[in-house]
């Protein structure tokens, strides 16, 4: 089944920039997928199209068999639900202890407390971060506050996980770390697309490997490394 | 930030409040003197009743007036008596030299030097049995022009205000939830609807504007009890002006306040949802 299908998709922003030029991807259930390229090649802006943070400009992304270019604004919350996003600045918010902060994106979906109370401990453990619901982020280490914010994405169970740069602040052993915990979450049956341009993570995973450069991709290899 | 977009409400409400306040003030004191002026005819000694019945009958007949009282010289002067009781003056007077005459209120005081060019002739001479008529020709214009252009002053003065007080009031409301953006953004990424987001901030928008205006209301009642009644007490004692009563015990004052606090849980309101537009259409 396909997960993710991008077919003819071209990305022209505002400013006349072309980001992705009639790009053609194809990712199945279950798959775990690098998108490696240099800054500015249109890694980002794959994931933002996926979420719908911005429109396509030609060309049709499918999410699970649906067209999502023809969304009407009212069910893009419905799309996002489905897909868990891992950001490379983690984007906790700083006044919420770490239970809150997870929790919080049960709530937005309408999710009742009880349930809340359930899920939230449980995925704090998957992260490993079982003993830390009520600190603060700001009294946690970076890649501590990355398994947050993964928790967060993860918490409501989505068929797809995207992460943009997700060890781009950390160090190599954190990130190790970081990658161990994307991959578990893989095993479980979950749809994992990740983009980096950190060479040691992508040669020492051998998964799936996309890379893009000024918009069009220039090589899909399967347990492919960073550069050919 | 909370309490930062109440105090902004409750200052530029209250100083938009107590501007109309004190216009509404300001108008009122003029108009009841408006509504006294009145034109005096007096009558000449030789005047017959005849020609008294006629000049009564004719005048109640203008649509301009509102009231003809006749004073008889009896009546002026016991009238004089009574005013000047112990007086030298009322040793010095023989005989009655005073003169009957009709008071004239009208409808409409604007109209008052209209209605006074009827007791004269083509010639400009007083018609037949009228010696003299008074309305007080210079004070009267130049209260008509004043009024006029406080009006329009107050108007424009309270116009600038409001929208000042609406600018403040939205860039307040705006930076409160700019400080927000990121909360905003996640929720929006997580999969909350524009309502859910929506939502709590319009409340939060309300209650501020809400408070905002009560606790304006409630210093405009102190300061218009305990300050703007004793300044309107001694404008009337000093300008002798009856039927003064735009304060206490007029409605309009109530009218005010309830505006206010419309305006100030609109104004909440309506900025909230202005601000978010940017920030929701992620």
């Amino acid at each position: 089944m396909n997960m993710i299908e991008f077919k003819n998709v071209t990305k022209v922003y505002e400013d006349g920039n072309v980001a992705l030029k009639n790009v053609n991807i194809v990712i199945k259930k279950g798959e775990f997928v690098f998108l490696v390229g240099p800054s500015g090649s249109g890694k980002s802006t794959l994931i933002k199209l996926l979420i719908r943070e911005i429109p396509v400009t030609t060309g049709s992304i499918f999410v699970a068999g649906r067209n999502i270019c023809n969304l009407k604004a009212s069910r893009i919350p419905q799309l996002r639900r489905n897909i868990g996003y891992v950001f490379q600045d983690f984007k906790l918010l700083p006044n919420k202890t770490i239970f809150e902060n997870v929790a919080f994106a049960l709530e937005v979906i309408g999710k009742p407390a009880y349930a809340i109370k359930v899920q939230v401990p449980q995925v704090l453990k998957l992260v490993g971060l079982a003993s830390k619901v009520n600190s603060y982020p700001h009294q946690l280490s970076a890649g501590e506050q990355q398994r947050i914010s993964i928790a967060r994405a993860f918490v409501n169970r989505p068929p797809i996980l995207l992460a943009d740069e997700p060890t781009g602040n950390l160090d190599p052993a954190t990130s190790d770390g970081i990658m161990k915990l994307l991959s578990r979450i893989n095993l479980i049956g979950t749809t994992v697309a990740m983009a980096s341009h950190d060479k040691s993570i992508v040669n020492s995973m051998r998964r799936r490997v996309i890379e893009l450069e000024e918009g069009e991709v220039i090589r899909d290899q399967k347990r492919g490394v960073y550069g050919s | 930030m909370f309490f930062t977009a109440i105090t902004t409400v409750a200052i530029t409400l209250f100083i938009v409040g107590f501007f109309i306040i004190i216009v509404f003030d300001i108008q009122g004191v003029l108009s009841s003197i408006k509504n006294q002026v009145e034109i005096a005819v007096y009558l000449k000694d030789n005047v017959t009743d005849e020609l008294k019945t006629y000049l009564e009958n004719e005048i109640k007949g203008w649509d301009e007036i509102s009231q003809v009282i006749f004073v008889s010289k009896d009546q002026a002067l016991e009238k004089f008596k009574k005013e000047n009781e112990g007086s030298e003056i009322l040793k010095e007077i023989q005989g009655n030299p005073l003169p009957a005459s009709f008071e004239l209120e009208l409808k409409s005081p604007e109209k008052v030097e209209q209605v006074a060019l009827r007791f004269m002739d083509k010639d400009g001479n007083f018609i037949e049995g009228v010696d003299e008529v008074i309305y007080g020709q210079n004070y009267v214009q130049k209260l008509f022009s004043i009024t006029a252009i406080v009006g329009t002053i107050a108007f424009l003065i309270i116009v600038v205000l409001l929208l000042a007080a609406i600018v403040l009031i939205f860039n307040t409301i705006r930076l409160a939830i700019h400080a927000r953006r990121k909360e905003i953004e996640v929720m929006k990424l997580v999969g909350a609807t524009n309502w859910f987001v929506r939502l709590p901030f319009l409340f939060e928008g309300f209650f501020e504007g809400f408070i905002g205006s009560i606790i304006s209301v409630v210093l405009l009642y102190f300061l218009s009890n305990y300050l703007l009644i004793r300044v309107e007490k001694a404008i009337v004692d000093t300008m002798h002006i009856k039927d003064l009563a735009i304060l206490g015990n007029n409605n309009i004052i109530l009218y005010i306040y309830a505006g206010l606090v419309i305006l100030g849980g609109l104004l909440g309101i309506f900025s909230s949802g202005f601000a978010l537009k940017r920030y929701i259409s992620v």
